[in-house]
């Protein structure tokens, strides 16, 4: 038998058109590309 | 694709031709991303747009150049109802391409209808609005909430799944169902809708599933079928065929055992209502017309009866034509001219035999012949002023006497033979009202008023006439 609190809970309120630039700001666009070329940059120094 | 340090063209080797940089875990993960683009591409040809969702996002995490693939999620959420969450992405799409990028008409076609994006604006904060409420535990309001938001955007998944959460929460399995399969239709995959609908079918068809759970724990004691048609494995219960057809058999007798019993308590008594009724109806007819005719012969039974009478009356007065023994008309005409011819002055003897012609209908003489009326014609032209003397003499010899009963019929003798004569007219009048004739006497008085104007009687006649109407 489902839970209704517990179901409930799963459900998040939409962002509305009002907060879609502080949503679009806010979000972490680092990929894990950007994470390769740190990691490959940082062995390269501590090599030299 | 390009070098993420120097931005030349990349070869199939593993560095960069250009500045010698290692690219080859580079070139993977931007592999990998675009294969996670195409198994979203995949997704969506079938609809398991949630699954595409988990794709994208992972194509995009390995890879944020992936305009493509933002692209895609944008599109995705703007088919959920998730009208910012796109926006972002397109948005985020044409910062990092800004030509020859198909979020910029993405973006252009939201833009130019101001009106849709409010109106998709309100729904999110309806939806918002309604998940506070069920937070409240107003599901009602809630429920009114989401069915208007879902008027008007009918793929607006989240809200369609907070409606079918209600309707679980109210036992409404039904609804519930329609709403789930609504949403199935949306995203054919969608974890939380495929987990309520088997809550759902659980609910509405516990028979059905616990016989499934059953077959699989005591799969020994089902005998079951297997063959194989084409390439697919079919698993068919020998003995649920059995038990369905039993049961259709049971439901069909049960059905018979209703229909006739519908019929002996519903039909039967209306139509042998209806019958009877109808019996009923012609009785009552057949009873009316025989009524009628009874009347009928009733009516014609008392007038032969009456006309016999008259007949028996008429007969006593009736003077035959000379059969058994009595006298005819022309006889007793004959025998009163003789009478006047014999002695001119004793018209009492004239009168006598004249009398004999008379009927209970008046003096007035019909039917007779034509010899009878011719001697009966030219006796009254030479006794008829003296026949009139003589009986206005005795009836008015009989009014003085206050003898009204003789007076009538002399009076009226006297009028017949000289109808100029006012005084007699008047006269009866006056002895039909003594003898209380008051229809005659009335009739009378008009006739004198009519005939006799400017006379004493018509003067008295007239005041007579009026004292009777007055009383």
């Amino acid at each position: 038998m489902l839970d209704f609190e517990e179901e409930l809970r799963k459900f998040h309120p939409s962002i509305e058109v009002e907060d879609a630039e502080e949503a679009i700001f806010s979000q972490d666009l680092t990929d894990i590309a950007d994470a390769l070329i740190q990691v490959l940059e940082k062995s390269k120094k501590s090599g030299e | 694709m390009i070098c993420y340090k120097c931005g030349c063209t990349l070869s199939e080797k593993d560095f960069c031709t250009g500045c010698g940089a290692d690219v080859g875990m580079y070139k993977k993960i931007l592999a990998l991303s675009n294969r996670y683009y195409n198994d979203a591409l995949d997704k969506c040809s079938v609809r398991d747009l949630s699954g595409a969702i988990v794709s994208l996002k992972q194509s995009i995490k390995l890879n944020k150049n992936n305009v493509d693939a933002r692209n895609l999620l944008g599109l995705v959420y703007y088919e959920i109802g998730e009208v910012v969450e796109a926006l972002g992405q397109w948005v985020i799409s044409k910062n990092i391409r800004d030509s020859k990028n198909i979020a910029t008409d993405y973006l252009d076609v939201i833009q130019e209808n101001p009106n849709k994006l409010e109106s998709m604006n309100q729904n999110l904060k309806k939806y918002n609005q309604s998940l506070s409420l069920c937070y409240q535990d107003s599901l009602d309001y809630a429920t009114i909430q989401l069915k208007k938001i879902l008027s008007m955007a009918p793929k607006y998944l989240r809200a369609r799944q907070l409606l079918a959460l209600i309707y679980i929460k109210g036992e409404e399995w039904d609804k519930a169902k329609i709403e789930l399969d609504k949403c199935l239709a949306i995203d054919t995959k969608n974890t939380m809708c495929l987990r309520m609908l088997h809550e759902v079918d659980t609910m509405l068809n516990p028979v059905e599933v616990n016989h499934v759970k059953g077959k699989k724990n005591k799969n020994d004691e089902h005998k079951v079928q297997v063959y194989r048609s084409g390439n697919e494995t079919i698993i068919q219960p020998i003995n649920k065929s059995e038990s369905r057809t039993g049961i259709t058999l049971l439901n069909i007798a049960i059905g018979l055992i209703i229909g006739i019993a519908v019929s002996y308590f519903l039909i039967l008594p209306a139509r042998i209502y209806s019958v009877n009724e109808d019996a009923n109806n012609k009785i009552s007819m057949i009873s009316d017309e025989k009524d009628k005719k009874t009347s009928e012969l009733e009516a014609v039974e008392l007038e032969m009866t009456k006309l016999k009478a008259e007949n028996e009356e008429l007969k006593k007065y009736q003077i035959s034509d000379g059969e058994e023994g009595g006298l005819s008309a022309y006889d007793v005409v004959m025998d009163a001219m003789n009478k006047y011819l014999e002695n001119t002055e004793d018209i009492a003897r004239v009168a006598e035999s004249l009398e004999k012609l008379e009927t209970p209908a008046g003096l007035d003489i019909v039917n007779k012949s034509e010899a009878f009326n011719t001697m009966y014609s030219r006796l009254i032209e030479r006794a008829g002023s003296q026949l009139a003397s003589f009986y206005f003499s005795r009836g008015y010899d009989s009014y003085q006497s206050e003898d009204y009963e003789a007076a009538v019929p002399n009076l009226e003798r006297a009028y017949y033979y000289d109808k100029s004569n006012g005084d007699a007219l008047f006269y009866l009048g006056n002895a039909y009202r003594r003898t209380g004739q008051d229809d005659l006497a009335k009739q009378t008085y008009a006739n004198v008023i009519d005939h006799f104007q400017g006379t004493e009687s018509a003067s008295k006649a007239e005041i007579y006439l009026a004292e009777m109407n007055n009383e």
